[in-house]
């Protein structure tokens, strides 16, 4: 099963080196991981300095400066793995170096069919169509539970449509949605004890329920990019950029 | 091909006998099959719809072919054919489902393993995936009641005293959960059993003490939760015998031993010392404390081996007043060790009442309540008007008990506070 583990934490509460170190730390988790055939993808994401939210209503799109949810502790990462089960999601968390001052969630994607192939972006990457953003959808489940299958339908042919563009103008990365918010479990280590609870992160109406990893020239073309998103029309799209970690890379070898 | 024995061949069983021997492995083995099941298909309702299909392939064929050697590999085995069709007719009006080639060629595989294999127990890796701290507490207990214990959704809603319609709810988000997060129906590894153990553990007592609490009018839904989680503990017990796994049963066994002298028929509260300990089940006591004394023994034990510790002392007691009040305070400081919260601190300021004198517990609770904990506790509050009035101080225990009142919620509890204040 794919998982999708979201690292969230405060941003001030590491001094630079130590942010050095955890992104070493957690790459060589995914070094191991790789050789083990279970990593596909990771970053840190840019301080949420650097976020938009975009959401379209009746045809106008609405950007707002900084995260979709005002929260001590902000998304500052993420995994995509594909494990054996929860528990092995659980495991890896609870050894990646952010996990002792932050909370990592453990998200199962949701395996649909119609997106485009993954295309995997070495770290470091420099790639002519732009520079690595991620779009985090934020949607209502329980307006989704209560519209009409069609409209669901209609919105995720529409999502898949996209993706596919980007993927033909070589702009597509990755893209997945994720199982209900109520799959969600979220882990913590602390004084060196790991405590598992049910649920997501935050408790907020509208849940993140999917990603879309892009390459986009530049902040607003990434914005643009989300503005057609069906997501923003019914919640909302943050956009981040993705943390550049190349000059890491010395220090390991995965792609 | 499976191998059927025929019972005494020259004299086939009659179909009546094999339909009551089918009806027995029902009763016996309907569970453990229906584990096995989930651990194989990852998914409750097709594993339940395969484990009564199973059933009715065996009222069809064992009378015709003969008892099987392992009648519940032979179920286990006919159930996994059942749901590998389910799945197979299934995938021809869902071709969406990209994962299911692969799951319908897993399933397939390792159907072609040999039928007869002795099946494990897979009963307890279903406790462990009920309970699994990723799924909400709220539905890890039906849950377990409803998959493990195999309680029906009104059975469960009855003893929780909510609507079917939410209890099922419940049950089918754990369900799903279980799905789609990817919950493993499996016994954890050995680094992780202890902390896994007892979020297990937590579960059993919950139930447990569900049906233990003091309430009126559901009185026998609510014994039978109790019996449930006894039922529980034994197979955590029975396959696993860590030391807390048993100090739970003794502490459950030896709580349910006074069952029967806790309450009036009219389900008012008899205090510990004021109970009939020959209405004490005598039965249990005994199971208790041998369970106590194993877990002890093992040094690995934990908060309810403790708990178990001191109901049996009060067990040993042939009246309350010979009750070994030193012991009973020393394992209470044990307890605090390893649990510490002002809860246990309360209870261990009654020991030291009635180890070294009233005077002493009420100085520990006024301690307790000086840090401003359990301020808003009613046990505190009756503890300390029960100490007061031993003492003499009447004044004061009124006030004691007049502020334990106005925090009592459980009406057998407020009827028991008023009786004593009125008999001051």
């Amino acid at each position: 099963m794919k998982y999708m583990l979201l690292m969230y934490g405060g941003e001030n509460c590491w001094t630079d080196e130590e942010r050095k170190d955890c992104m070493i730390g957690c790459l060589k988790i995914c070094e191991e991981l790789a050789a083990q055939g279970k990593f596909i993808a990771t970053s840190p994401l840019q301080p949420i300095t650097t976020a938009a939210t975009v959401r379209v209503r009746d045809g106008r799109t609405l950007i707002t400066d900084g995260p979709f949810a005002e929260t001590t502790e902000h998304l500052g990462g993420y995994f995509v793995l594909d494990l054996a089960d929860i528990d092995e999601a659980i495991e890896i968390a609870s050894r990646l170096p952010p996990i002792n001052k932050g909370t990592a969630e453990i998200r199962p994607l949701l395996s649909i069919d119609g997106l485009p192939p993954a295309r995997p972006f070495p770290v470091g990457s420099v790639d002519p169509n732009g520079t690595p953003y991620m779009l985090i959808c934020y949607d209502d489940e329980t307006k989704w539970r209560e519209a009409d299958s069609s409209v669901l339908r209609e919105a995720m042919v529409e999502a898949a449509l996209l993706a596919r563009r980007l993927s033909d103008a070589g702009k597509y990365l990755n893209a997945s949605p994720l199982q209900s918010a109520s799959t969600a479990a979220c882990v913590r280590v602390r004084d060196g004890k790991r405590q598992v609870t049910a649920g997501p992160f935050a408790e907020t109406h509208e849940v993140l329920g999917g990603f879309y990893l892009i390459l986009a020239e530049s902040h607003e073309a990434a914005l643009r990019v989300a503005a057609q998103h069906p997501g923003a029309r019914l919640g909302s799209v943050e956009v981040r950029p993705l943390f550049d970690f190349s000059e890491l890379q010395y220090s390991v070898s995965i792609s | 091909m499976k191998r059927l024995r025929r019972e005494m061949s020259n004299v086939p069983p009659s179909a009546t006998d094999i339909h009551q021997l089918i009806e027995e492995t029902y009763r016996s083995e309907s569970r453990r099959v229906f584990a096995s099941l989930v651990r194989f298909l990852r998914d409750f309702d097709l594993a339940e719809e395969a484990m009564h299909e199973a059933f009715a392939a065996a009222v069809e064929r064992w009378p015709r072919e003969g008892l099987p050697d392992n009648p519940r590999a032979w179920l286990v085995s006919a159930g996994r054919f059942k749901a590998l069709d389910a799945r197979r007719r299934l995938s021809h009006f869902n071709t969406l489902q990209p994962e299911l080639a692969g799951r319908l060629a897993e399933i397939a595989e390792s159907n072609t393993a040999r039928v007869d294999r002795a099946i494990e127990d897979d009963r307890l890796g279903l406790v462990f995936a009920c309970c699994h701290p990723a799924i909400d507490l709220s539905a890890q207990i039906p849950l377990t009641l409803r998959e493990v214990c195999g309680l029906t959704t009104e059975e469960i809603a009855g003893a929780f005293l909510t609507l079917p319609a939410t209890m099922a709810q419940r049950i089918v988000r754990g369900k799903a959960k279980v799905r789609d997060a990817g919950i493993p129906i499996a016994i954890p590894a050995a680094d992780e059993l202890s902390e896994r153990l007892g979020s297990v553990l937590t579960v059993i007592y919950l139930v447990f003490n569900e049906g233990y609490s003091a309430t009126s009018g559901e009185a026998i839904t609510r014994a039978d939760l109790s019996g449930e989680a006894i039922r529980l503990g034994r197979l955590v017990v029975e396959l696993l015998p860590e030391p807390e796994a048993i100090g739970l049963l003794a502490l459950m066994l030896l709580q349910e031993s006074r069952r029967r002298a806790r309450s009036t028929t009219d389900g008012d509260i008899i205090l510990l010392e004021e109970q009939d300990r020959s209405a004490w089940d005598t039965r249990l006591i005994a199971e208790g404390r041998s369970l106590v004394d194993q877990s002890l023994k093992a040094l690995k034990f934990g908060p309810y081996t403790l708990q178990a510790a001191i109901a049996a002392v009060h067990a040993d007691a042939p009246t309350a007043a010979a009750t070994d009040w030193g012991r009973i305070a020393s394992l209470y400081d044990a307890l605090i060790v390893l649990n510490p919260s002002p809860v246990v601190e309360l209870n261990r300021a009654v020991a030291v009442a009635m180890r070294d004198g009233l005077a002493a517990g009420l100085n520990v609770i006024d301690l307790i309540l000086g840090r401003g904990d359990l301020a808003e506790y009613h046990l505190a509050h009756a503890a300390r008007a029960d100490l007061l009035r031993r003492l003499g101080r009447k004044d004061e225990a009124r006030v004691a008990y007049e502020r334990a009142l106005t925090l009592a919620q459980q009406e057998p509890e407020r009827r028991f506070l008023m009786k004593r204040l009125s008999q001051l």
